[in-house]
């Protein structure tokens, strides 16, 4: 996925700070995308990752004016949604202990995963499903490192992790990818 | 394995997912919602609705606390 060079990113930050909503609008297009993204695949509920998309914007827009001025906005805006699926998996794990065995109630009448109803192919069907299997953890990592190609200490900062953890997670990442797609992994993937 | 060989390995898996959008209708919702915050800071609600629960806490123990005294012999 293509990410804003610095130039507009310093050109959208100089905005917010300003309380420029065309800067905001241009941050919102530039962002919206990945971020809903990331979010459908942290929370695998479109309907989930819709509200969260837009409580991270929100916050965004209360705390313009207090950005720094050199605040990284990818960085600054994953955070927030990284913090925003953290808290709603807990409410989440709560409800469905209190919720005891009561079957799970699906947002859409769709029976297919929001992520499975978008895969066009075998290969990539068996894609989303590896990275769904993996542990949250472990898919944060894949996703920011590989989806969104962040750097480790970036990646770190967004988790509240060191960066040594960051580094384990996601080889443990690549060992449960590569097995989880067997005959799918790229070429690349497998034993030379 | 690397953390550089990992991470290329993973993007180059990542290239495979494809974008997930929302529709028009709601990422428009969405930003109007958003944009009419901008430089606004945050919501008096989110100083108020903490306040407004602090002081009913606060007279329900204050009202129990009373209770406990007058029960006593």
């Amino acid at each position: 996925m293509r990410s804003p060079g610095d130039a507009d990113e310093h050109a959208w930050l100089d905005g917010l700070r300003r309380g420029d909503a065309t800067a905001f609008d241009a941050v919102f297009a530039g962002y919206r995308r990945r971020l809903y993204s990331h979010l459908v695949r942290m929370t695998r509920r479109r309907d989930v990752a819709e509200d969260l998309l837009q409580e991270t914007f929100l916050r965004l827009a209360q705390h313009a004016a207090r950005l720094a001025p050199d605040t990284r906005l990818g960085a600054w805006l994953f955070t927030v949604a990284h913090r925003l699926v953290v808290s709603w998996a807990r409410a989440q794990a709560v409800r469905d202990q209190l919720a005891g065995d009561l079957p799970r109630r699906e947002a859409a009448g769709d029976d297919r995963s929001p992520l499975e109803a978008l895969a066009d192919s075998q290969a990539q069907l068996a894609l989303e499903r590896a990275f769904a299997a993996l542990p949250p953890a472990y898919r944060e990592v894949a996703l920011l490192v590989g989806v969104e190609g962040l750097p480790p200490i970036e990646v770190a900062q967004i988790l509240g992790q060191t960066p040594e953890a960051v580094r384990q997670r996601l080889a443990r990442a690549r060992t449960q990818l590569a097995e989880a797609l067997g005959e799918h992994a790229p070429a690349s993937w497998r034993a030379p | 394995m690397s953390y550089n060989d990992d991470a290329e390995k993973l993007t180059e898996l990542g290239q495979g997912l494809a974008g997930i959008d929302l529709n028009a209708a709601s990422a428009a919702r969405i930003a109007h919602r958003a944009r009419q915050d901008v430089g606004r800071g945050p919501s008096l609600l989110r100083f108020i609705e903490p306040a407004i629960a602090a002081v009913l806490v606060t007279s329900y123990l204050v009202w129990a606390i009373a209770k406990v005294f007058e029960a006593l012999p």
